[in-house]
Protein backbone atom coordinates (compact mmCIF):
# COMPACT_ATOMS: atom_id res chain seq x y z
CA UNK A 1 0.00 0.00 0.00
CA UNK A 2 1.38 3.15 -0.71
CA UNK A 3 0.39 6.50 1.01
CA UNK A 4 1.54 9.94 -0.60
CA UNK A 5 2.82 12.30 2.03
CA UNK A 6 1.92 15.62 0.53
CA UNK A 7 -1.78 14.87 0.68
CA UNK A 8 -4.36 14.64 3.49
CA UNK A 9 -6.82 11.58 4.28
CA UNK A 10 -10.00 11.09 5.52
CA UNK A 11 -10.82 8.02 8.25
CA UNK A 12 -13.05 6.94 5.15
CA UNK A 13 -10.18 6.35 3.00
CA UNK A 14 -10.58 10.30 0.69
CA UNK A 15 -7.21 12.15 0.33
CA UNK A 16 -7.95 15.82 -0.10
CA UNK A 17 -5.68 18.69 -1.36
CA UNK A 18 -5.63 22.17 -1.84
CA UNK A 19 -4.80 23.56 -5.37
CA UNK A 20 -5.86 26.71 -7.02
CA UNK A 21 -8.49 27.54 -4.14
CA UNK A 22 -9.77 24.02 -4.52
CA UNK A 23 -10.14 21.07 -2.54
CA UNK A 24 -9.53 17.92 -5.04
CA UNK A 25 -11.14 14.97 -3.61
CA UNK A 26 -9.99 11.60 -4.60
CA UNK A 27 -9.62 7.93 -2.93
CA UNK A 28 -6.31 6.36 -1.42
CA UNK A 29 -4.56 3.33 -2.31
CA UNK A 30 -6.14 1.39 0.73
CA UNK A 31 -9.46 2.53 -0.27
CA UNK A 32 -9.27 1.18 -3.86
CA UNK A 33 -7.34 -1.66 -2.97
CA UNK A 34 -10.39 -2.80 -0.25
CA UNK A 35 -12.79 -1.93 -3.12
CA UNK A 36 -11.02 -4.26 -6.02
CA UNK A 37 -11.72 -3.63 -9.64
CA UNK A 38 -13.94 -0.78 -9.82
CA UNK A 39 -15.91 -0.88 -12.82
CA UNK A 40 -18.91 1.95 -12.80
CA UNK A 41 -18.57 5.37 -10.70
CA UNK A 42 -21.96 7.98 -10.19
CA UNK A 43 -20.18 11.66 -10.00
CA UNK A 44 -22.12 14.48 -8.51
CA UNK A 45 -22.63 17.30 -11.37
CA UNK A 46 -21.07 20.59 -11.42
CA UNK A 47 -22.77 22.98 -8.91
CA UNK A 48 -24.35 20.46 -6.59
CA UNK A 49 -23.97 20.78 -2.57
CA UNK A 50 -21.83 18.22 -1.30
CA UNK A 51 -21.91 18.12 3.11
CA UNK A 52 -19.02 16.58 4.79
CA UNK A 53 -19.38 13.12 5.96
CA UNK A 54 -22.45 12.26 3.46
CA UNK A 55 -22.37 10.54 -0.10
CA UNK A 56 -21.24 12.90 -3.10
CA UNK A 57 -21.28 9.61 -5.07
CA UNK A 58 -20.59 6.06 -5.57
CA UNK A 59 -18.20 3.33 -6.99
CA UNK A 60 -19.21 0.01 -7.95
CA UNK A 61 -16.91 -3.00 -8.19
CA UNK A 62 -17.48 -6.38 -9.63
CA UNK A 63 -19.04 -7.55 -6.13
CA UNK A 64 -20.75 -4.54 -4.72
CA UNK A 65 -21.40 -0.68 -4.68
CA UNK A 66 -20.00 1.76 -2.44
CA UNK A 67 -20.67 5.33 -1.13
CA UNK A 68 -18.02 8.01 -1.79
CA UNK A 69 -18.09 10.43 1.21
CA UNK A 70 -17.56 13.60 1.48
CA UNK A 71 -14.63 15.02 3.82
CA UNK A 72 -15.77 18.85 3.21
CA UNK A 73 -18.86 20.64 2.89
CA UNK A 74 -18.60 22.99 -0.14
CA UNK A 75 -20.17 23.47 -4.18
CA UNK A 76 -18.35 21.13 -6.95
CA UNK A 77 -16.49 23.22 -8.99
CA UNK A 78 -15.19 20.22 -11.47
CA UNK A 79 -15.52 16.73 -11.81
CA UNK A 80 -13.01 14.25 -13.54
CA UNK A 81 -15.35 12.93 -16.87
CA UNK A 82 -12.75 10.92 -17.72
CA UNK A 83 -13.49 8.13 -14.71
CA UNK A 84 -17.22 8.04 -16.31
CA UNK A 85 -15.76 5.99 -18.98
CA UNK A 86 -12.42 4.61 -17.01
CA UNK A 87 -13.37 3.86 -13.87
CA UNK A 88 -10.01 1.35 -13.34
CA UNK A 89 -8.01 5.20 -13.16
CA UNK A 90 -8.89 5.15 -9.67
CA UNK A 91 -7.23 1.66 -9.05
CA UNK A 92 -4.65 1.88 -11.59
CA UNK A 93 -3.51 5.33 -10.38
CA UNK A 94 -5.32 6.47 -6.93
CA UNK A 95 -3.50 9.65 -6.17
CA UNK A 96 -3.18 11.11 -9.70
CA UNK A 97 -7.26 10.00 -10.49
CA UNK A 98 -9.03 12.67 -8.35
CA UNK A 99 -12.92 12.71 -8.24
CA UNK A 100 -14.16 16.43 -7.84
CA UNK A 101 -12.61 19.53 -6.88
CA UNK A 102 -14.77 21.58 -4.56
CA UNK A 103 -15.26 25.25 -4.29
CA UNK A 104 -16.64 27.57 -1.19
CA UNK A 105 -15.91 24.93 1.64
CA UNK A 106 -17.40 25.79 4.07
CA UNK A 107 -16.89 22.76 6.80
CA UNK A 108 -13.91 20.45 6.47
CA UNK A 109 -13.49 17.16 8.73
CA UNK A 110 -11.04 16.66 11.23
CA UNK A 111 -7.82 15.46 8.11
CA UNK A 112 -4.86 13.26 8.93
CA UNK A 113 -1.54 13.39 7.53
CA UNK A 114 0.17 10.81 5.96
CA UNK A 115 1.90 9.26 9.07
CA UNK A 116 -1.67 9.53 11.21
CA UNK A 117 -3.28 8.03 7.91
CA UNK A 118 -0.84 5.12 7.86
CA UNK A 119 -1.38 4.19 11.44
CA UNK A 120 -5.38 4.78 11.36
CA UNK A 121 -4.78 2.21 8.18
CA UNK A 122 -2.53 -0.22 9.95
CA UNK A 123 -5.53 -0.48 12.75
CA UNK A 124 -8.25 -1.40 10.49
CA UNK B 1 -20.58 -19.79 14.80
CA UNK B 2 -19.03 -22.77 13.77
CA UNK B 3 -15.88 -22.87 12.35
CA UNK B 4 -15.27 -22.64 8.79
CA UNK B 5 -14.26 -25.73 6.40
CA UNK B 6 -11.00 -25.61 4.60
CA UNK B 7 -10.19 -27.10 1.28
CA UNK B 8 -6.61 -28.48 0.63
CA UNK B 9 -5.90 -26.06 -1.34
CA UNK B 10 -6.40 -23.43 1.08
CA UNK B 11 -2.26 -22.82 2.09
CA UNK B 12 -2.12 -22.31 -2.12
CA UNK B 13 -4.83 -19.74 -2.32
CA UNK B 14 -3.58 -17.84 0.65
CA UNK B 15 0.29 -17.95 -0.24
CA UNK B 16 -1.15 -16.57 -3.76
CA UNK B 17 -2.46 -13.48 -2.06
CA UNK B 18 -6.18 -14.65 -2.76
CA UNK B 19 -9.05 -12.52 -0.72
CA UNK B 20 -10.84 -15.09 1.22
CA UNK B 21 -14.32 -15.33 1.85
CA UNK B 22 -17.17 -17.49 3.85
CA UNK B 23 -18.36 -19.06 1.02
CA UNK B 24 -21.40 -21.46 2.20
CA UNK B 25 -19.41 -22.75 5.28
CA UNK B 26 -16.09 -23.04 3.39
CA UNK B 27 -13.60 -20.25 3.32
CA UNK B 28 -12.69 -19.64 -0.38
CA UNK B 29 -10.79 -17.34 -2.59
CA UNK B 30 -13.08 -14.58 -4.03
CA UNK B 31 -10.07 -13.58 -6.33
CA UNK B 32 -6.52 -13.72 -6.22
CA UNK B 33 -4.40 -10.13 -6.34
CA UNK B 34 -5.14 -9.96 -10.19
CA UNK B 35 -8.77 -8.91 -9.94
CA UNK B 36 -12.27 -10.29 -10.72
CA UNK B 37 -11.65 -8.44 -14.13
CA UNK B 38 -8.35 -10.13 -15.31
CA UNK B 39 -9.32 -13.20 -14.13
CA UNK B 40 -12.32 -13.42 -16.00
CA UNK B 41 -10.64 -12.26 -19.35
CA UNK B 42 -7.79 -14.92 -18.47
CA UNK B 43 -10.16 -18.02 -18.60
CA UNK B 44 -12.25 -16.33 -21.81
CA UNK B 45 -8.86 -16.25 -23.62
CA UNK B 46 -6.42 -19.18 -22.34
CA UNK B 47 -7.70 -20.83 -18.78
CA UNK B 48 -8.64 -20.23 -15.54
CA UNK B 49 -8.31 -22.52 -12.76
CA UNK B 50 -11.16 -22.79 -9.79
CA UNK B 51 -10.67 -24.58 -6.59
CA UNK B 52 -14.01 -26.40 -6.53
CA UNK B 53 -13.25 -28.35 -3.64
CA UNK B 54 -16.17 -27.18 -1.41
CA UNK B 55 -19.04 -28.55 -3.76
CA UNK B 56 -20.60 -31.45 -2.14
CA UNK B 57 -19.93 -35.15 -3.50
CA UNK B 58 -21.56 -37.87 -3.04
CA UNK B 59 -21.73 -41.11 -4.02
CA UNK B 60 -24.39 -42.76 -4.78
CA UNK B 61 -24.20 -46.84 -4.05
CA UNK B 62 -25.93 -50.50 -4.19
CA UNK B 63 -28.76 -52.64 -6.08
CA UNK B 64 -31.08 -49.89 -6.14
CA UNK B 65 -29.00 -47.04 -6.62
CA UNK B 66 -30.76 -46.32 -10.02
CA UNK B 67 -33.95 -46.39 -8.79
CA UNK B 68 -33.09 -43.96 -6.13
CA UNK B 69 -32.24 -41.57 -8.19
CA UNK B 70 -35.14 -41.90 -11.11
CA UNK B 71 -37.31 -41.11 -7.71
CA UNK B 72 -35.03 -37.71 -6.52
CA UNK B 73 -33.50 -36.51 -9.34
CA UNK B 74 -35.20 -34.28 -12.71
CA UNK B 75 -33.09 -36.20 -15.39
CA UNK B 76 -33.27 -39.89 -16.92
CA UNK B 77 -30.45 -41.37 -15.23
CA UNK B 78 -30.90 -44.45 -17.23
CA UNK B 79 -29.84 -42.70 -20.24
CA UNK B 80 -26.30 -41.78 -18.59
CA UNK B 81 -24.12 -44.73 -19.99
CA UNK B 82 -20.51 -45.52 -18.49
CA UNK B 83 -18.15 -42.26 -18.59
CA UNK B 84 -20.89 -39.69 -19.13
CA UNK B 85 -22.52 -36.95 -17.38
CA UNK B 86 -25.89 -35.14 -16.70
CA UNK B 87 -27.18 -31.76 -15.44
CA UNK B 88 -30.16 -32.18 -13.05
CA UNK B 89 -32.22 -30.74 -10.44
CA UNK B 90 -33.59 -31.77 -7.17
CA UNK B 91 -36.91 -31.14 -7.08
CA UNK B 92 -39.72 -31.30 -4.41
CA UNK B 93 -43.54 -32.38 -4.75
CA UNK B 94 -44.49 -28.28 -5.51
CA UNK B 95 -41.63 -28.93 -8.87
CA UNK B 96 -39.58 -25.92 -6.74
CA UNK B 97 -35.53 -26.74 -6.65
CA UNK B 98 -34.30 -27.63 -3.54
CA UNK B 99 -31.01 -28.16 -5.38
CA UNK B 100 -29.42 -28.27 -8.76
CA UNK B 101 -26.91 -31.16 -9.12
CA UNK B 102 -24.60 -33.04 -11.73
CA UNK B 103 -24.73 -36.31 -12.19
CA UNK B 104 -21.34 -38.44 -13.25
CA UNK B 105 -21.22 -42.01 -13.95
CA UNK B 106 -17.54 -42.91 -13.92
CA UNK B 107 -17.85 -46.23 -13.07
CA UNK B 108 -20.26 -49.06 -13.24
CA UNK B 109 -21.41 -49.68 -9.68
CA UNK B 110 -21.96 -45.99 -8.43
CA UNK B 111 -22.94 -42.55 -9.28
CA UNK B 112 -21.48 -39.53 -8.26
CA UNK B 113 -23.41 -36.42 -7.74
CA UNK B 114 -22.16 -32.94 -7.08
CA UNK B 115 -24.14 -30.36 -5.42
CA UNK B 116 -23.97 -26.87 -3.97
CA UNK B 117 -21.64 -26.88 -1.18
CA UNK B 118 -24.33 -24.32 0.71
CA UNK B 119 -26.76 -26.96 0.07
CA UNK B 120 -24.59 -30.59 1.13
CA UNK B 121 -26.02 -30.66 4.56
CA UNK B 122 -29.59 -29.67 3.27
CA UNK B 123 -29.65 -32.07 0.72
CA UNK B 124 -28.47 -34.97 2.96
CA UNK B 125 -31.33 -34.42 4.98
CA UNK B 126 -34.05 -34.03 2.11
CA UNK B 127 -32.22 -37.87 0.92
CA UNK B 128 -32.35 -38.87 4.26
CA UNK B 129 -35.79 -40.54 4.55
CA UNK B 130 -36.20 -40.94 0.68
CA UNK B 131 -33.07 -43.15 0.46
CA UNK B 132 -34.33 -45.41 3.54
CA UNK B 133 -36.92 -47.30 0.73
CA UNK B 134 -34.29 -48.18 -1.69
CA UNK B 135 -31.38 -50.70 -1.00
CA UNK B 136 -28.55 -48.25 -1.70
CA UNK B 137 -26.82 -45.40 0.05
CA UNK B 138 -25.37 -42.14 0.25
CA UNK B 139 -21.33 -41.53 0.97
CA UNK B 140 -20.43 -38.28 1.42
CA UNK B 141 -16.75 -38.20 0.18
CA UNK B 142 -16.35 -34.20 0.13
CA UNK B 143 -13.57 -33.97 2.48
CA UNK B 144 -12.07 -36.71 0.72
CA UNK B 145 -11.57 -35.33 -2.21
CA UNK B 146 -10.32 -32.17 -3.81
CA UNK B 147 -11.62 -31.03 -7.41
CA UNK B 148 -10.79 -28.21 -10.22
CA UNK B 149 -12.43 -26.49 -12.51
CA UNK B 150 -9.77 -26.16 -15.96
CA UNK B 151 -11.86 -23.67 -17.99
CA UNK B 152 -11.26 -21.82 -21.31
CA UNK B 153 -9.78 -22.35 -24.52
CA UNK B 154 -6.33 -23.54 -23.40
CA UNK B 155 -7.85 -26.13 -21.20
CA UNK B 156 -7.51 -29.37 -23.61
CA UNK B 157 -3.50 -28.41 -24.71
CA UNK B 158 -2.72 -27.79 -20.94
CA UNK B 159 -4.30 -31.41 -19.70
CA UNK B 160 -2.76 -32.63 -23.09
CA UNK B 161 0.85 -32.09 -21.84
CA UNK B 162 -0.08 -34.02 -18.59
CA UNK B 163 -1.85 -36.58 -20.60
CA UNK B 164 1.45 -36.93 -22.80
CA UNK B 165 -1.01 -36.05 -25.46
CA UNK B 166 -3.59 -38.63 -25.03
CA UNK B 167 -7.28 -37.23 -25.62
CA UNK B 168 -8.50 -36.15 -22.17
CA UNK B 169 -12.26 -37.14 -23.39
CA UNK B 170 -14.30 -37.75 -26.42
CA UNK B 171 -14.44 -33.63 -27.45
CA UNK B 172 -18.90 -33.06 -26.67
CA UNK B 173 -19.59 -31.71 -23.36
CA UNK B 174 -20.57 -34.30 -20.58
CA UNK B 175 -17.97 -37.02 -21.64
CA UNK B 176 -15.82 -38.61 -18.95
CA UNK B 177 -12.69 -40.20 -18.48
CA UNK B 178 -10.27 -42.02 -15.86
CA UNK B 179 -6.57 -41.64 -16.99
CA UNK B 180 -3.06 -41.15 -15.22
CA UNK B 181 -1.90 -37.34 -15.60
CA UNK B 182 2.18 -38.24 -14.81
CA UNK B 183 1.27 -40.89 -12.91
CA UNK B 184 -1.51 -40.03 -10.93
CA UNK B 185 -4.81 -41.03 -11.45
CA UNK B 186 -7.39 -38.33 -12.24
CA UNK B 187 -11.27 -38.36 -13.30
CA UNK B 188 -11.89 -35.72 -15.86
CA UNK B 189 -15.14 -34.62 -16.84
CA UNK B 190 -15.87 -32.05 -19.46
CA UNK B 191 -18.07 -30.05 -17.89
CA UNK B 192 -18.13 -26.66 -16.11
CA UNK B 193 -19.83 -23.38 -14.81
CA UNK B 194 -18.18 -20.91 -16.93
CA UNK B 195 -19.97 -21.16 -20.57
CA UNK B 196 -16.46 -21.99 -22.01
CA UNK B 197 -17.09 -24.13 -25.08
CA UNK B 198 -13.42 -26.05 -23.55
CA UNK B 199 -13.72 -26.85 -19.91
CA UNK B 200 -13.11 -29.79 -17.60
CA UNK B 201 -13.52 -30.24 -14.08
CA UNK B 202 -11.21 -33.24 -12.36
CA UNK B 203 -11.69 -35.22 -8.99
CA UNK B 204 -8.81 -36.57 -7.69
CA UNK B 205 -7.31 -37.61 -4.13
CA UNK B 206 -6.05 -35.18 -1.43
CA UNK B 207 -2.65 -35.86 -1.78
CA UNK B 208 -2.49 -34.88 -5.24
CA UNK B 209 -4.23 -31.63 -4.67
CA UNK B 210 -0.76 -29.18 -4.52
CA UNK B 211 0.55 -31.24 -7.44
CA UNK B 212 -1.82 -30.62 -9.82
CA UNK B 213 -3.01 -27.16 -8.70
CA UNK B 214 1.19 -25.89 -9.05
CA UNK B 215 1.32 -28.22 -12.45
CA UNK B 216 -1.98 -26.48 -14.27
CA UNK B 217 -0.38 -23.33 -12.99
CA UNK B 218 3.35 -24.15 -14.71
CA UNK B 219 1.35 -25.13 -17.95
CA UNK B 220 -0.13 -21.83 -18.30
CA UNK B 221 -3.70 -21.68 -16.10
CA UNK B 222 -4.27 -18.79 -13.52
CA UNK B 223 -5.92 -19.25 -10.53
CA UNK B 224 -9.41 -17.74 -10.33
CA UNK B 225 -11.72 -16.58 -7.63
CA UNK B 226 -15.63 -16.81 -6.60
CA UNK B 227 -15.94 -13.24 -7.92
CA UNK B 228 -14.60 -14.59 -11.50
CA UNK B 229 -16.71 -17.63 -11.22
CA UNK B 230 -19.79 -15.86 -10.59
CA UNK B 231 -19.38 -12.92 -13.29
CA UNK B 232 -18.40 -16.22 -16.22
CA UNK B 233 -21.68 -18.21 -14.89
CA UNK B 234 -24.09 -14.88 -15.64
CA UNK B 235 -22.32 -14.40 -18.75
CA UNK B 236 -23.48 -17.49 -19.94
CA UNK B 237 -26.89 -17.61 -18.16
CA UNK B 238 -26.09 -20.69 -16.17
CA UNK B 239 -27.95 -20.02 -12.87
CA UNK B 240 -27.27 -19.93 -9.23
CA UNK B 241 -29.01 -21.54 -6.66
CA UNK B 242 -30.45 -18.96 -4.16
CA UNK B 243 -30.73 -16.78 -7.23
CA UNK B 244 -32.16 -18.01 -9.71
CA UNK B 245 -33.21 -20.79 -7.88
CA UNK B 246 -35.47 -22.22 -4.48
CA UNK B 247 -37.30 -18.76 -3.79
CA UNK B 248 -37.44 -15.33 -4.99
CA UNK B 249 -36.78 -11.94 -4.03
CA UNK B 250 -40.11 -11.94 -2.19
CA UNK B 251 -39.65 -15.14 -0.61
CA UNK B 252 -42.02 -17.28 -3.62
CA UNK B 253 -40.58 -20.25 -4.21
CA UNK B 254 -39.46 -20.60 -7.87
CA UNK B 255 -41.34 -23.12 -10.27
CA UNK B 256 -37.99 -25.28 -12.08
CA UNK B 257 -39.33 -24.45 -15.50
CA UNK B 258 -39.08 -20.26 -15.01
CA UNK B 259 -35.58 -21.42 -16.01
CA UNK B 260 -35.07 -22.19 -19.54
CA UNK B 261 -32.45 -25.10 -19.14
CA UNK B 262 -35.09 -26.85 -17.35
CA UNK B 263 -36.38 -28.40 -20.72
CA UNK B 264 -33.20 -30.54 -20.90
CA UNK B 265 -32.66 -31.15 -16.90
CA UNK B 266 -36.00 -33.09 -16.86
CA UNK B 267 -37.27 -35.88 -18.30
CA UNK B 268 -40.68 -37.24 -18.72
CA UNK B 269 -39.48 -40.55 -20.56
CA UNK B 270 -41.11 -43.81 -19.99
CA UNK B 271 -37.87 -45.53 -18.48
CA UNK B 272 -38.01 -42.81 -15.42
CA UNK B 273 -41.56 -43.37 -14.18
CA UNK B 274 -42.88 -41.82 -11.26
CA UNK B 275 -40.61 -39.29 -9.43
CA UNK B 276 -40.65 -36.73 -7.04
CA UNK B 277 -42.43 -33.37 -8.43
CA UNK B 278 -42.82 -35.12 -11.13
CA UNK B 279 -46.40 -33.75 -11.67
CA UNK B 280 -46.41 -30.46 -10.97
CA UNK B 281 -43.40 -30.46 -13.68
CA UNK B 282 -45.45 -31.80 -16.23
CA UNK B 283 -48.14 -28.53 -15.36
CA UNK B 284 -44.80 -26.39 -15.33
CA UNK B 285 -43.11 -28.02 -18.89
CA UNK B 286 -46.66 -27.39 -20.84
CA UNK B 287 -46.35 -23.87 -19.88
CA UNK B 288 -42.87 -22.96 -20.56
CA UNK B 289 -44.12 -25.09 -24.26
CA UNK B 290 -47.05 -22.38 -24.70
CA UNK B 291 -44.46 -19.63 -23.89
CA UNK B 292 -42.07 -21.25 -26.70
CA UNK B 293 -44.95 -21.28 -29.48
CA UNK B 294 -45.56 -17.32 -27.95
CA UNK B 295 -49.13 -18.52 -26.94
CA UNK B 296 -49.35 -16.56 -23.11
CA UNK B 297 -52.82 -18.67 -22.36
CA UNK B 298 -54.29 -17.40 -18.91
CA UNK B 299 -53.46 -21.04 -17.83
CA UNK B 300 -49.86 -21.13 -18.44
CA UNK B 301 -48.94 -17.60 -16.83
CA UNK B 302 -50.90 -18.47 -13.93
CA UNK B 303 -48.91 -22.21 -13.63
CA UNK B 304 -45.57 -19.73 -14.97
CA UNK B 305 -46.14 -16.04 -13.75
CA UNK B 306 -42.41 -15.45 -13.75
CA UNK B 307 -39.34 -16.60 -15.89
CA UNK B 308 -35.09 -16.48 -15.92
CA UNK B 309 -34.19 -14.43 -18.49
CA UNK B 310 -30.97 -12.21 -19.60
CA UNK B 311 -31.05 -8.66 -18.67
CA UNK B 312 -29.09 -6.29 -20.23
CA UNK B 313 -28.72 -2.48 -18.80
CA UNK B 314 -29.32 0.23 -21.63
CA UNK B 315 -28.67 3.33 -19.42
CA UNK B 316 -25.71 3.66 -17.44
CA UNK B 317 -25.35 1.90 -14.03
CA UNK B 318 -24.67 -1.07 -12.67
CA UNK B 319 -27.80 -3.62 -11.92
CA UNK B 320 -27.81 -5.87 -8.70
CA UNK B 321 -29.94 -8.87 -6.80
CA UNK B 322 -32.86 -7.86 -5.66
CA UNK B 323 -33.78 -4.54 -7.65
CA UNK B 324 -37.32 -4.03 -8.89
CA UNK B 325 -37.98 -4.45 -12.96
CA UNK B 326 -40.97 -2.73 -14.24
CA UNK B 327 -42.95 -2.81 -17.30
CA UNK B 328 -45.15 0.51 -17.91
CA UNK B 329 -44.53 1.51 -14.69
CA UNK B 330 -45.86 -2.09 -13.37
CA UNK B 331 -43.39 -3.98 -11.20
CA UNK B 332 -42.92 -6.85 -13.14
CA UNK B 333 -40.08 -8.66 -10.93
CA UNK B 334 -36.52 -8.32 -9.77
CA UNK B 335 -33.06 -8.44 -10.89
CA UNK B 336 -31.56 -11.87 -9.56
CA UNK B 337 -28.04 -11.49 -10.99
CA UNK B 338 -26.32 -8.56 -11.94
CA UNK B 339 -22.79 -6.73 -11.92
CA UNK B 340 -20.60 -4.86 -14.62
CA UNK B 341 -18.89 -7.94 -16.91
CA UNK B 342 -15.71 -7.83 -19.37
CA UNK B 343 -15.31 -9.06 -22.83
CA UNK B 344 -13.09 -9.44 -25.19
CA UNK B 345 -14.25 -7.87 -28.53
CA UNK B 346 -13.87 -10.14 -30.97
CA UNK B 347 -13.58 -10.51 -35.30
CA UNK B 348 -14.79 -13.13 -37.50
CA UNK B 349 -17.51 -15.64 -37.12
CA UNK B 350 -18.08 -19.33 -36.38
CA UNK B 351 -14.43 -21.30 -35.74
CA UNK B 352 -12.74 -18.18 -37.24
CA UNK B 353 -13.50 -16.07 -34.38
CA UNK B 354 -10.50 -14.43 -33.05
CA UNK B 355 -10.62 -12.64 -29.64
CA UNK B 356 -8.87 -8.95 -30.38
CA UNK B 357 -6.85 -7.23 -27.52
CA UNK B 358 -9.34 -4.61 -26.95
CA UNK B 359 -11.93 -5.04 -23.99
CA UNK B 360 -14.96 -3.85 -22.95
CA UNK B 361 -17.61 -3.90 -20.34
CA UNK B 362 -21.31 -3.92 -20.06
CA UNK B 363 -24.04 -4.41 -16.99
CA UNK B 364 -25.74 -7.41 -17.76
CA UNK B 365 -27.56 -9.69 -15.38
CA UNK B 366 -30.32 -12.37 -15.09
CA UNK B 367 -34.02 -11.23 -13.83
CA UNK B 368 -36.78 -13.12 -12.89
CA UNK B 369 -39.74 -11.09 -14.56
CA UNK B 370 -43.37 -11.67 -15.71
CA UNK B 371 -43.52 -14.25 -18.45
CA UNK B 372 -44.92 -12.55 -21.17
CA UNK B 373 -42.11 -9.87 -22.08
CA UNK B 374 -40.66 -10.77 -25.48
CA UNK B 375 -37.39 -11.04 -26.62
CA UNK B 376 -35.71 -7.63 -27.32
CA UNK B 377 -38.64 -6.11 -24.80
CA UNK B 378 -37.89 -3.09 -23.14
CA UNK B 379 -38.20 -2.66 -19.00
CA UNK B 380 -36.85 -0.49 -16.82
CA UNK B 381 -34.68 -1.49 -13.18
CA UNK B 382 -34.89 0.81 -10.08
CA UNK B 383 -31.12 0.77 -9.36
CA UNK B 384 -31.38 2.68 -6.11
CA UNK B 385 -34.03 4.64 -6.79
CA UNK B 386 -33.50 5.83 -10.50
CA UNK B 387 -35.42 4.51 -13.32
CA UNK B 388 -32.74 2.91 -15.93
CA UNK B 389 -33.86 1.51 -19.19
CA UNK B 390 -33.13 -2.12 -19.81
CA UNK B 391 -33.57 -4.96 -22.78
CA UNK B 392 -34.45 -8.54 -22.18
CA UNK B 393 -32.02 -9.98 -24.92
CA UNK B 394 -32.12 -13.69 -26.15
CA UNK B 395 -28.80 -14.19 -24.47
CA UNK B 396 -25.51 -12.94 -23.56
CA UNK B 397 -22.78 -15.31 -25.14
CA UNK B 398 -23.12 -17.35 -27.78
CA UNK B 399 -20.71 -20.51 -26.98
CA UNK B 400 -21.75 -23.06 -29.58
CA UNK B 401 -18.40 -23.05 -31.57
CA UNK B 402 -15.24 -24.32 -29.94
CA UNK B 403 -12.65 -22.41 -28.73
CA UNK B 404 -14.31 -18.72 -27.96
CA UNK B 405 -17.46 -17.55 -26.01
CA UNK B 406 -18.30 -14.59 -28.17
CA UNK B 407 -20.46 -11.74 -26.50
CA UNK B 408 -23.85 -11.20 -28.49
CA UNK B 409 -23.62 -6.85 -27.36
CA UNK B 410 -27.21 -5.81 -27.32
CA UNK B 411 -27.08 -2.91 -29.96
CA UNK B 412 -30.62 -0.27 -29.46
CA UNK B 413 -32.33 0.31 -32.62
Amino acid sequence: MTINPELKYSRDHEWVKEEDGLLVIGISDFAQDALGDLVFVNLPEVGDAVTAGEAFGDVESVKAVSDLLSPVSGTVAEINEELLDAPEKLNEDPYGAWIIKVSDVTATEELLDAAAYEAFCAEA
Amino acid sequence: MSELKRTKLYDAHVKAGATMVDFGGWEMPIQYPEGIVAEHLYTRRCCGLFDVSHMGRLLIEGPERLAFLQHVLSSNAAALELNQAQYCIIPDENGVAVDDAYLYRFEEERYLLVVNAANTEKDLAWFEPIVKDFDCTIRNITGETVSIAVQGPESENILKVLSGGEEITKPARNNLSTMLLEGHKVRIARTGYTAEPIGYELFLKNEDADWMWNRLIELGGKPAGLGARDTLRMEGMLPLYGDEMGLDVAGEPMPIFALALARFAVSFDEAKGEFIGREALQKQSEAAACFRAKNYTPEAMETLKKRVRPIALVDRGVMRHGMPVYRNGEMIGWVTSGTMIPYYMTEGEGADVRLLPETGKRAIGICYISSDVPVNGEVEVDVRGKRLKAVIPSKHISNNVPPYVVPVIYKQK
